[in-house]
């Protein structure tokens, strides 16, 4: 591998570290308030499982680099996180909790499915183990979409405004890194333009069999990962603390 | 008012070859979320390869006691209604803490009293303490396909319990300032 294509897999393997591991908090924000005990559980697993593809994103990543995954996640700043904004925007209520979860598993599921014939072993290895769990997450969100928008006046409404709000923003998961054609190039990583395609049939087709409108305006489309909202600060503030208050942690 | 989904009763098969044992219930709103619930809370560590769902609604259960007050449930009562499908479960000890019922069997019968009726012949080979009689239509089942056996219950496979000796210990051990034995305190 040349170094240019090898500086490509790092930043790509940090994005997909980054969506991960900062959608991995915004859900563990509902443990102990989840609607429900047995979905507040559910998405707790969601949590952990998404953490866990994190941290194997970070590992790949480190074998490449050396660098230490606990100090990516946990001493890095607002600025040098490659997230998407999506993953960072605040919890919300339930309906946009479960539609970024939807929206993004579709995308997950998609594009580990295109990688698995990734012509980087550790990579095509890896993506083998995080797709079966993607494809019971799909279903689960997928099921939420489906029973609010099609539930009561209300349920419907909050999943409508949750899609007006998130249509535009989900965009960027398709936005490629500005080396990662050369991935493509050597069939490292899928085409992000063809995994849109795929993308858009299955959601416009549930969301609206579930009684939903897609927006006809999409509305603010971040283009660069290099930017973030206010709302990545003060998650990371949260996610971040312990590890710096105490970066030793010689005594616990 | 009562604003709780309808409770679920959740059975989980650990292995092909045993059978499907009752592990408890969730509350969800319908079949298909009952067992995307069930899959989360019962099978995210332990082993399973195929999990059921049924309304706790529909269940008719009945224990040894219960028998022994009433022996002969009045299963004459519907002999001319429709024969429908139900299926069997039994608890046969109260030994560990995870004490349910187990899948036994199906039968066919016009009734769950006739279930039972019927049940108490033909699975002999233990004491009952309890039974439970589950209309086969109630019954919501994972799917079969390897897909979904392998996205469901696959990962739980790799995630093993993690026992609090798991992680080390930073700085000093408790047990270093145990006292020697004999040294008692004041």
């Amino acid at each position: 591998m040349n170094e240019p294509v090898k500086q490509a897999l790092i930043a790509k393997l940090t994005a997909l570290a980054d969506d991960e591991l900062i959608l991995a908090h915004r859900n563990s924000e509902w443990t102990g308030h989840g609607p429900i005990l047995e979905e507040d559980i559910a998405l707790a697993n969601i949590a952990q499982d998404e953490l866990g593809h994190a941290s194997i994103w970070l590992n790949l990543r480190s074998a490449l680099d050396g660098s230490d995954p606990d100090r990516l996640a946990f001493f890095r700043d607002a600025l040098e996180f490659r997230n998407s904004e999506l993953v960072e925007l605040p919890r919300g209520d339930w309906a946009f909790t479960m539609l970024r979860q939807y929206l993004f598993d579709v995308y997950e599921a998609l594009w580990l499915s295109a990688a698995k014939n990734s012509t980087y072993p550790p990579l095509a290895q890896a993506v083998a183990k995080i797709l079966r769990e993607e494809r019971f997450h799909l279903q689960h969100t997928q099921a939420w979409v489906e029973r609010l928008g099609q539930g009561t006046e209300e349920s419907h409404r909050r999943m409508q405004e949750a899609l007006d709000m998130q249509w535009g923003y989900v965009q960027q998961l398709f936005v490629p890194l500005a080396d990662e054609h050369l991935l493509v190039a050597e069939g490292i990583v899928p085409d992000l333009a063809e995994l849109k395609k795929a993308w858009l049939l299955h959601t416009t087709q549930h969301l609206q069999n579930s009684g939903l409108k897609l927006p006809l305006q999409m509305g603010y489309q971040p283009t660069t990962r290099e930017t973030h909202t206010e709302h990545l600060w003060s998650l990371l503030a949260e996610m971040q603390s312990t590890a710096r208050w105490d970066p030793e942690a010689k005594v616990w | 008012m009562d604003t709780q989904w309808p409770r679920w009763e959740v059975f989980k098969q650990d292995t092909p070859s045993k059978p499907h044992q009752a592990v408890g219930s969730v509350h969800a709103a319908d079949p298909e979320h009952a067992l995307l619930t069930a899959r989360n809370v019962f099978a995210r560590r332990p082993q399973a390869v195929s999990m059921w769902v049924a309304p706790a609604s529909a269940i008719f259960s009945v224990t040894k006691e219960e028998l022994a007050q009433r022996p002969t449930p009045n299963a004459e009562r519907e002999a001319r209604a429709a024969i429908s499908e139900y299926l069997i479960f039994r608890k046969t000890s109260h030994k560990r803490s995870m004490t349910f019922v187990d899948y036994v069997g199906e039968l066919e019968a016009t009734s769950p009293e006739h279930a039972l009726k019927l049940a108490q012949e033909r699975f002999t080979d233990a004491e009952a303490l309890a039974w439970w009689i589950v209309p086969a239509s109630s019954v919501t089942k994972s799917e079969e396909s390897p897909e979904t056996v392998e996205s469901w219950f696959a990962p739980a496979k790799d995630k093993t319990y993690k026992q609090q000796s798991y992680y080390g210990v930073v700085g000093s051990h408790a047990s270093k300032f145990k006292r020697p034995k004999g040294d008692d305190d004041e």
